[in-house]
C-alpha cells in the first residue's frame, strides 16, 4: 500500500513540475506574441486556432494568459525565494538569540500577520512606484510572516531536545548550533513551506494587478487579463473571464499538489498517515 | 427584473472574484497547518475573511441602494406618461398621449463634482457645453460661429480692450428676481477671481452701465471672448454663496429639481423662460458605468445610453445606435527639439528621433486612418488633420492623404535605412520610440497598439506603455503620449500650438515657431471675429510655415471618435453640433427640442 501511495506522490509530484515548467517556458517564449494585436481577428470565440478566443484588440488570449501566469509564476519564485530567506533567517534568530531579540522578531510577525495582507501589500507595492518591482517588493515584503512563525516554533522545539542540549554543554557556540545542528533538521518544513508559498505570491500578484495596482494594461499579467474581461461579460463574452481564470485555478492547484508531495517524501512519516 | 439582474453581474462577479481568491487562500492555509505541528489558525486569515465579508455586505448594500433609488427614478419619471418605460407591451399598443419626459445615461465621471456652479467647471470646465440651468449671453450655433442668449447687442473698441454687452430686460431668474447687468458683471467677476478650471486671466474686470449694459474691461486683446462668453452660466448676485453648486438658481431652459449625489439629477422645464418654452418637460440624467449603461438598455428602462465603440456590435431591442461627429480627437505629440535639455523643474524635454522633421513627415503619411477608425472604431469616427477640424478657423492645408510610396521615400532620404532587422538606422540609431496612452483608457491603448503596428511596417518602432495622468504629463515632454482634445474655441491651438507665455517651449510638447506665435497672437487681437478666423488658419499654416504636414508638424492626428448612444425607438434627438472632447453633457445641450414620436 505504502509503495503504491509513494510511487503515485511522486508522479503527482512530477506531473505538476513538468506541467508548471513547460507553463513558464512557453509563456517566457511567447512574450513578444502576448503583446502583439491583430485587428483582422479581434473578438473570436474559442476555436481551435485560438484557443481561449480572442479580445477586442485580436490578442490570442491563450497565449496571454500562458504568458501571464509565467510571468506569474517567475514572480512568485522569486518572491518566494526572497520571503523564505527572510523568514529563515528572522525564525532562526529569534528562537537562538535570546529573548530580547525573540521579542522583537514575535512583534513583527504579528504586525504583518495583524494588518489585512491585500492592504499591506497594496500599501508597499505602491511606496515602491507600483509596475513589476512595485508589485514584486510588495509581495515579497508581506509573505515571510507565517513561515518565520513555524520557523521559529520548530526551533524552540528542537531547543529542548536533547542532542542540541549536549551540544551546549559540549560548549558549541550558539550559531554552530543553529546552522549546524538545527538547520539540517529545519529542511523538511523550509522547502515544503517555500513550495507552498508559491501559490500565495501568485494569487496576490493576480488580485493586485486585478486591482490595478500593478502593471501597465498592455502588460500579460493574469489580474489585468481578468479585469478587462469583468467590462465584457455583460456583452455575452464570457470565455475571456473563464478560461484565464479556470487556468490559475489549475496552476495554484499544481503548486498545492507539488507541495504536498514534497510534504510527503520529506517527511516520511505523513505517507504513513 | 433584468436590470437589476445584469447590474448585479457587475458587483457579483468583482465579489465572486474576492470569494475565489478567499477561498483558495483558506485551501491553502489547510497545507499550512499539515506543515505546522501547532495547530494554530493564524489570525491574519480570520482578519482579512471578516474584512473581506463586510466590504462584500456595504458594496452589496451600497449597489441596491444605488439600483433601488434609480428605479423611483425611472418610476417618477414614467409617472408623468402614466406607462411602465421598460413595458414594451404598452409601448407597440400604447394611445399616444404626449409623453415629455426623457432618462438620459451618462459615466459617472460627467457628474459635477463640485456640482451645478460655473466658477467650478460646470459647463466652462475642461469639457465644455451649455449649462442648462444658467443662461449664457451667447450661443454657438451649428457651425459653431457665434449667436445671442441673453445679449442684444455687443461691440468691441478698436484695441480690442473693451467689450460692451446689452442683454434683455425680460429675464427673470426662476426665485423671481430679475437678471440684470449687475448679476453679469457680478458673475464674471467672481469668476475670474476663483474659476479653477477655465481660464480668466485675460479679464480685468467687468462692470455694470446700467441695467441692461456691461462692460468688460480686459488686461490684454481676446478676440475671441465670445466663446467664453458662450459657456459661462450667470449667477444670480443675491442667491450666490458657498452652497450654489448644490442648490443652482439660474435663468436658464431647466430648474434643478434634484440631484442624488453619485446617481441622478432630475431638471424641470423652467415655466417663465424667456426663449422657446422647452419640449421636454422633465429630464433626468443616470450616471452608470459603461457596462451599467448598456445592461439598463437591454432591460429598456432609460431612453438614451451612452456607449463606446466596443459595444458598437451589439444590438439592443427597441433601441437604435446614434452616431454623433465630434470633434472630440486622438492625437500624439512628438517633441520636436533632440533630447538633452530640462525646464526650470529639471524635467527633460525634447526627444532625439521625433526631433527629425523628416521623421515626424513620414508617420503622418504612414498612418492609414481609415483603416485605424476600422479597426479601433469599429467604423464610427472621422479622420482627424488637426486639433480642430471642421471648426471655422480649420485650415483645410492640415489634410493629408496616406502616402505609404512617400512616407518611404521621406525616411530614406532623411538617411534611415532599413537594418537587418526590419527596423530602420541612421549612425548607429535605431527608428525607435515609446508610445504613452493614460491606463484606464482603453480606446487610447487600442490606437496606440495600431499605430505601432502600423509604423512598423515602415521599419519604426513602436513601444506602447500605459501611464498614469500623475505622471504622464511630464514625461509627454520627451515622450509621445496619446492625447485626447477638441473644444468649441480656437484658443486651443494657441494652448497647444502658442509658446508658454513665461517658457521657452509650448505647454505639453516643446515646440516653438515665431511664426505661428505671431498669427495667434493677432489673431487675439483681431477686431472682428471673421477676420480672427483667417488668422488662425494663418497660424496653422500660412503658405510657408506651420504646423501642417509641410510645416513643422509637432503633433499627428489621428481620429475623431464618433459619440455613440444607444436611443430608444421613438425618441428623435434634435440635430446636434460637432461634440467637443468629453463624451458628457454634451449630448443635451439642446435636450429641450428633443420629442418623442411615435408611428
Amino acid at each position: 500500500m505504502t509503495g503504491n501511495k509513494r510511487r503515485m506522490t511522486a508522479i503527482c509530484f512530477i506531473g505538476a513540475v513538468v506541467f508548471l515548467s513547460t507553463v513558464t517556458i512557453l509563456g517566457s517564449f511567447w512574450q513578444e506574441a502576448a503583446v502583439e494585436t491583430d485587428f483582422s481577428r479581434k473578438n473570436l470565440a474559442p476555436c481551435a486556432r485560438y484557443l481561449f478566443g480572442t479580445d477586442w484588440m485580436g490578442r490570442d488570449m491563450f497565449i496571454r494568459t500562458v504568458t501571464g501566469l509565467s510571468m506569474s509564476i517567475r514572480i512568485g519564485l522569486l518572491t518566494a525565494a526572497v520571503s523564505a530567506v527572510i523568514a529563515f533567517f528572522l525564525g532562526l534568530s529569534a528562537a537562538v538569540m535570546g529573548r530580547f531579540v525573540d521579542g522583537i522578531v514575535t512583534m513583527m510577525i504579528d504586525l504583518v500577520m495583524g494588518v489585512p495582507h491585500m492592504l499591506l501589500l497594496i500599501l508597499i507595492s505602491f511606496a515602491c512606484g507600483k509596475g513589476f518591482w512595485g508589485v514584486t517588493a510588495g509581495i515579497a515584503f508581506t509573505h515571510w510572516a507565517s513561515l518565520a512563525r513555524l520557523i521559529r516554533g520548530e526551533v524552540l522545539q528542537l531547543k529542548e531536545s536533547q542532542y542540541i542540549k549536549i551540544a551546549e554543554k559540549l560548549g558549541k557556540s550558539r550559531f554552530y548550533i543553529a546552522f549546524f545542528h538545527m538547520a539540517p533538521n529545519l529542511a523538511p518544513q523550509f522547502v515544503t513551506g517555500l513550495i507552498l508559498m508559491f501559490p500565495h505570491a501568485i494569487l496576490h500578484e493576480a488580485s493586485i494587478t486585478f486591482l490595478g495596482f500593478g502593471l501597465s494594461p498592455e502588460k500579460p499579467a493574469i489580474g489585468i487579463i481578468l479585469s478587462e474581461s469583468m467590462k465584457y461579460l455583460a456583452m455575452g463574452k464570457w470565455w475571456l473571464a473563464l478560461f484565464p481564470g479556470l487556468f490559475l485555478v489549475l496552476v495554484v492547484l499544481m503548486f498545492h499538489c507539488a507541495g504536498q508531495a514534497v510534504c510527503r517524501m520529506i517527511d516520511p512519516g505523513s505517507a504513513h498517515e | 427584473m433584468k436590470f437589476k439582474c445584469q447590474e448585479g453581474i457587475e458587483y457579483s462577479s468583482t465579489l465572486l472574484f474576492l470569494v475565489l481568491f478567499d477561498f483558495m487562500e483558506k485551501f491553502l492555509m489547510k497545507g499550512w497547518m499539515r506543515l505546522s505541528k501547532f495547530k494554530r489558525r493564524p489570525m491574519a486569515a480570520a482578519v482579512l475573511a471578516a474584512i473581506l465579508f463586510a466590504s462584500g455586505i456595504s458594496g452589496c448594500q451600497k449597489g441596491e441602494n444605488r439600483i433601488e433609488s434609480q428605479e423611483t427614478a425611472a418610476q417618477a419619471a414614467s409617472e408623468t406618461k402614466g406607462k411602465g418605460p421598460g413595458d414594451g407591451k404598452t409601448e407597440a399598443g400604447m394611445d399616444v398621449e404626449a409623453k415629455d419626459s426623457v432618462i438620459v445615461v451618462m459615466g459617472p465621471s460627467s457628474e459635477p463634482e463640485a456640482g451645478f456652479d460655473p466658477a467650478y467647471g460646470w459647463g466652462a470646465g475642461e469639457h465644455v457645453h451649455e449649462p442648462l440651468i444658467q443662461s449664457t449671453l451667447t450661443v454657438t450655433t451649428k457651425d459653431l460661429r457665434i449667436d445671442y442668449d441673453l445679449a442684444t447687442d455687443m461691440k468691441v473698441s478698436e484695441d480690442g480692450l473693451t467689450w460692451t454687452v446689452t442683454i434683455r430686460d425680460d429675464v427673470k431668474f426662476t426665485d423671481g428676481e430679475a437678471l440684470d447687468a449687475g448679476d453679469v458683471a457680478f458673475t464674471y467677476n467672481t469668476l475670474r477671481d476663483t474659476s479653477s478650471v477655465n481660464d480668466f486671466t485675460m479679464l480685468k474686470e467687468a462692470a455694470a452701465l446700467d441695467d441692461t449694459t456691461v462692460e468688460f474691461r480686459l488686461n490684454r486683446p481676446y478676440s475671441i471672448w465670445p466663446y467664453t462668453m458662450a459657456i459661462t452660466g450667470i449667477v444670480p448676485e443675491h442667491a450666490y454663496g458657498p452652497d450654489y453648486g448644490r442648490n443652482p438658481i439660474g435663468s436658464g431652459r431647466y430648474i434643478m429639481k434634484q440631484w442624488d449625489k453619485g446617481q441622478q439629477v432630475i431638471f424641470e422645464a423652467n415655466p417663465d423662460y424667456y426663449g422657446e418654452a422647452p419640449k421636454m418637460k422633465r429630464v433626468t440624467i443616470l450616471f452608470m458605468d459603461e457596462d451599467a449603461a448598456y445592461a439598463a438598455a437591454l432591460s429598456g428602462q432609460v431612453d438614451l445610453a451612452y456607449t463606446s465603440a466596443a459595444y458598437s456590435d451589439q444590438t439592443v431591442d427597441g433601441y437604435h445606435l446614434f452616431s454623433c461627429e465630434t470633434v472630440d480627437n486622438r492625437g500624439f505629440n512628438l517633441p520636436a527639439i533632440p533630447a538633452g535639455e530640462a525646464d526650470e523643474n529639471g524635467m527633460a524635454l525634447g526627444n532625439d528621433f521625433t526631433s527629425d522633421i523628416g521623421v515626424r513627415r513620414a508617420i503622418n503619411l504612414a498612418i492609414d486612418r481609415e483603416a485605424m477608425i476600422e479597426n479601433v472604431l469599429n467604423g464610427h469616427g472621422t479622420a482627424a488633420y488637426s486639433v480642430c477640424d471642421k471648426m471655422p478657423w480649420y485650415n483645410p492645408a492640415a489634410k493629408t492623404e496616406y502616402d505609404p510610396d512617400m512616407a518611404e521615400a521621406i525616411l530614406e532620404e532623411s538617411g534611415w535605412r532599413k537594418g537587418a532587422d526590419g527596423i530602420r538606422e541612421k549612425n548607429g540609431r535605431k527608428a525607435e520610440f515609446a508610445l504613452l496612452y493614460p491606463a484606464g483608457d482603453s480606446v487610447r491603448q487600442a490606437l496606440a497598439a495600431e499605430t505601432a503596428n502600423q509604423l512598423s511596417e515602415f521599419g519604426i518602432q513602436v513601444d506602447i506603455e500605459g501611464a498614469g495622468w500623475d505622471t504622464a504629463y511630464d514625461r509627454a515632454q520627451s515622450t509621445p503620449l496619446m492625447w485626447g482634445w477638441g473644444a468649441h474655441t480656437p484658443m486651443e491651438l494657441y494652448n497647444i500650438y502658442h509658446t508658454k507665455p513665461d517658457g521657452a517651449y509650448a505647454e505639453y510638447s516643446p515646440y516653438r515657431n515665431e511664426a505661428v506665435d505671431r498669427a495667434m497672437d493677432q489673431a487675439l487681437e483681431s477686431g472682428n471675429l471673421e477676420e480672427s478666423y483667417e488668422l488662425w488658419k494663418e497660424a496653422q499654416w500660412n503658405g510657408t510655415t506651420g504646423i501642417t504636414q509641410d510645416g513643422d508638424l509637432p503633433w499627428i492626428w489621428l481620429v475623431n471618435i464618433d459619440h455613440l448612444y444607444w436611443v430608444k425607438d421613438g425618441l428623435q434627438v434634435a440635430e446636434q453640433k460637432l461634440h467637443p472632447h468629453g463624451h458628457g453633457w454634451s449630448i443635451v445641450n439642446n435636450v429641450d427640442q428633443w420629442t418623442w414620436n411615435w408611428n
